[in-house]
Parts: C-alpha cells; structure tokens; sequence
C-alpha cells in the first residue's frame, strides 16, 4: 500500500475551511446549548409535575432519537412547517438541541448532588429560593460542573461530523468531497480523524488548564500498594510510597 | 406543506420491521462490546508497559474522534489492508471497538473503589487470577457499573442509525428511501423517531429490571 499525500496537500484548503466550520458550528452549539439547557434544567428540577413532564418528555426525546435523526427531523420540520432553514442553520439548531439536553443533565445533577440542607441552611437565615439558589447553590455548582461539561463539549464536537448528512461544508462533509474526487479513502479519513483528533485533545488539554486555574481539579486516587492493586489498578506508574 | 398523520402511520409498518434490524445489531454489538471491554480491562491490569501504551494510544483516538468517521474508517480502509467487510460487519465492528473503549474506562473507574479485603481473601486461598475475575471482581463490576452499561446500550442503539451512510438497511435508511420515494420526507423520519424511543423504553426499563433483580440479590 502506498500513501499518496498530494492527496490531502492538493486539497488542504478544503481540509482547513472544513475544521473551520466545525468549530463554528460548536461554538454556537456550545453557547446556545447552555443557554437552553438553563431553562431546560429548572423545568426537571421543578416541583410542579406537570412543568417536570415537559422536561422529561423533551430529554427523553433528544436523548433517545438518533441525532443523525434529529437533523433531518429539524432540516425537513421547518420546510415542512413552512419555514425551510438552510442546512447550516438546521445543523446549528440540531446540535444546540443536543447539547441543551446533555447539558441540562449536567446542571441537574450537579445541583442535585449536593446536601440538601444547603437549602434548607439557606432558607434559614432568611433568604428567598432565589437568592439560595444565586448565593448558596450556584457558586458551589459551577466548579463540579466543568469535568462532566467538558465531556459533554468534547462529544457535541464529534457529533457535529453528522452534520455533514445534510451537505454543510464542514470536516466530514469536506472530506467525503476530496475522497469522491480522489478514491483515496486512507488518506482521507485518516487525515479528518486526525484533525478532530487535534482538536478534542487540544479542548480538553484547555479545560484541564482552566480547571487547574480554578483550583477545583480532584484527583482521587485509591491508596496503592495491596495485593488486590494487580487487579483494580490499570496504571502501571508506580505510585511513590 | 404541513404535517400529514397519516403518510407517519403509512410507513410506520415498513420503518418498524427495519428498525428491528437496529435492534439485533444493537444486541450483538453490546455483546462484543462488553467482552471487549472486559478483555482491554483485563490486559491493562496485568501492566505491560508496552501493551498499555499502545491501548492508551487507541482509547484516545477512539475517544477523540467521531464514530461516523470510525465507521468510515472500518468500512473504506480496512478493504485497503486486507480485512474486505460488508457494510453490516463492518459497522458492528466499528461500534463495538467505539463502545468498548468507553466501558473499559468507566470499568477503570469503578475497579478502583473496589474493596481490596475479598480478593486478598481469595489470594491468600490461591485462587488463580482468572478465578479472582470470574468470581470476585467481575460479579460486582458488572453490577456497579450497570446504570452506565445500560446508558451504553442507549447509545449502541442509536450509533447503529449511523450504519444508513454505509448502506445499511436498518430503519432510517428505510425511512429516508420512503421520504424519497413519496416526496413526504418528514414524516417517515417521525416514524423511524417513533420506533428508536420505543427501542429506547424497552432497552432502560429491561436494564431497570435487571437492576431491581441484582440489587434484591443484595448488591
């Protein structure tokens, strides 16, 4: 077998505005996924049944069709509405869907895993649902947020290569061009692997740093050095004694 | 052109017959995929070096990057090395490999909060390590991690729609072929939508059972 790399170095500029718009769409997923999820996360944390069944039935919805299901439910939903989208748009919307029901997850529960008598201390000194929520609950909610957060980012990233299904121009989409023109299956792929490879490395290296920054990075480690470490470690770094 | 009740109910009965081909993949996948799980756990304890770097490596491509493209890469490059697969093992194979590299990380997880007293218990009775797997560490990993096993399943489901851009006659293929063929897209995909959230159900509520059952047992 032999790798012909004029392959990727002929169409680069293909490759590049692909990654580009994969990050946009992100982007966009990211910010207005979480602005969504907000909503979506005090509706399932309601206490009014009703309110909590349309959260539950609108998770049970995103999180149990196939998102390559859900675009072309969203792109052929608002021409058949008669509002017909175009397909960046359709993907943009698909993916802030997705990401809102992860995310809400998220925010669910991380503020359901903390004590419940962090509200009840709240309501105790005389403060209202709100300001416990905005004083008490949210600024110890933000940092156990981020790892879950980040692992819901790194796979709404990777989910957007379905996107390519309704012919927007990013990653994938990119590289099923340049192997239709070249039959070069090998390079191609594994160069698009490589690039979101790339950038699921580089977002995760960020959000260890920012965590870090923050200072919230728990590590916990089981005390080493039994017996039963042959079997319930996978590491094989020592551990100093 | 609105929305039309009953072009859903017209092809619903096609849809659905289809959709239990993503059913038996989806079965047969997290099959493979937990014996392989099982089996990357297994090698990585026993902490060759070498062998855990290179599986290290292979957990950071596969999650790292998208399972449509592993999909593409099992079914348009293995051919390239020798390994020619229809478009059916080749995508159970890809999901398998995707899967398995989550459960063995979420195995790696869970191992650690083991408790150490039992297998020094059965060290000390020299029980050969496999033993030690079968009968003491596997019954309670596979019971810890349930819920995350059962969220696994979930997701094989759902990746094996994916297996349509490799041709695949499973239900959203089948649902965009009547799309096409009546000039109504839309509604055969709330049909394919339809039967993917009653796979769903039936797959969380048999894996809420098996729960119920293991916890009786006295987890």
């Amino acid at each position: 077998m032999q790798l012909d790399p004029t392959v990727i170095t002929d169409s680069w500029r293909l490759f590049v505005e692909g990654t580009f718009v994969t990050l946009q769409l992100s982007a966009m997923a990211f910010v207005f996924g979480l602005a969504l999820a907000i909503p979506v996360a005090v509706l399932s944390m309601s206490r009014y049944t009703a309110l909590k069944a349309v959260a539950i039935v609108y998770l049970a919805i995103i999180r149990g069709v196939p998102f390559i299901a859900l675009v072309f439910i969203v792109h052929y939903g608002t021409a058949a509405l008669g509002a017909r989208t175009p397909a960046f748009w359709s993907g943009t919307i698909a993916l802030t869907l997705f990401a809102s029901a992860y995310f809400s997850e998220v925010i669910r529960s991380t503020i359901s895993a903390l004590p419940p008598s962090q509200w009840d201390s709240g309501r105790v000194v005389g403060m209202s649902r709100w300001q416990t929520l905005r004083h008490i609950i949210v600024p110890q909610s933000v940092g156990p947020m981020i790892p879950p957060g980040v692992n819901v980012t790194i796979m709404m990233i990777k989910e957007s290569s379905v996107i390519s299904a309704i012919t927007v121009g990013e990653l994938t989409y990119q590289g099923l061009v340049v192997q239709g023109n070249t039959f070069a299956p090998f390079e191609v792929f594994i160069t698009i692997a490589l690039l979101y490879w790339a950038i699921t490395l580089a977002f995760s290296q960020l959000a260890q740093w920012a965590e870090r920054r923050i200072g919230r990075s728990q590590k916990s480690e089981r005390p080493m050095g039994g017996i039963a470490d042959r079997y319930l470690t996978l590491s094989t770094r020592r551990p100093a004694a | 052109m609105g929305f039309d009740l009953s072009y859903v109910l017209a092809a619903l009965p096609d849809v659905g017959a289809a959709s239990l081909t993503n059913a038996w993949m989806a079965v047969v996948i997290c099959v493979c995929a937990l014996g392989m799980g099982i089996a990357f756990t297994v090698v990585r304890s026993l902490k060759y070096a070498v062998v855990n770097a290179v599986i290290s490596v292979m957990i950071s491509f596969v999650r790292g990057t998208p399972i449509l493209i592993q999909i593409f890469l099992c079914y348009y490059v293995l051919p390239i090395v020798g390994l020619d697969l229809n478009p059916t093992t080749a995508g159970i194979l890809a999901i398998s490999l995707n899967s398995s590299v989550f459960i063995t990380e979420n195995f790696r997880g869970a191992l650690a909060a083991l408790d150490d007293g039992p297998i020094e218990a059965a060290t000390a009775l020299a029980l050969k390590p496999a033993m030690i797997w079968y009968l003491i560490i596997l019954p309670q990993l596979l019971r810890r991690t349930l819920p995350m096993l059962v969220s696994e399943g979930t997701v094989i489901l759902k990746n094996t729609a994916l297996l349509s851009v490799i041709t695949v006659a499973e239900g959203f293929r089948v649902a965009q072929q009547i799309g096409g063929a009546t000039f109504r897209p839309f509604e055969p995909l709330i049909a394919v939508a339809l039967c993917f959230l009653v796979l769903n159900l039936v797959l969380v509520g048999l894996g809420t059972a098996l729960e119920r059952r293991l916890i009786l047992k006295g987890a």
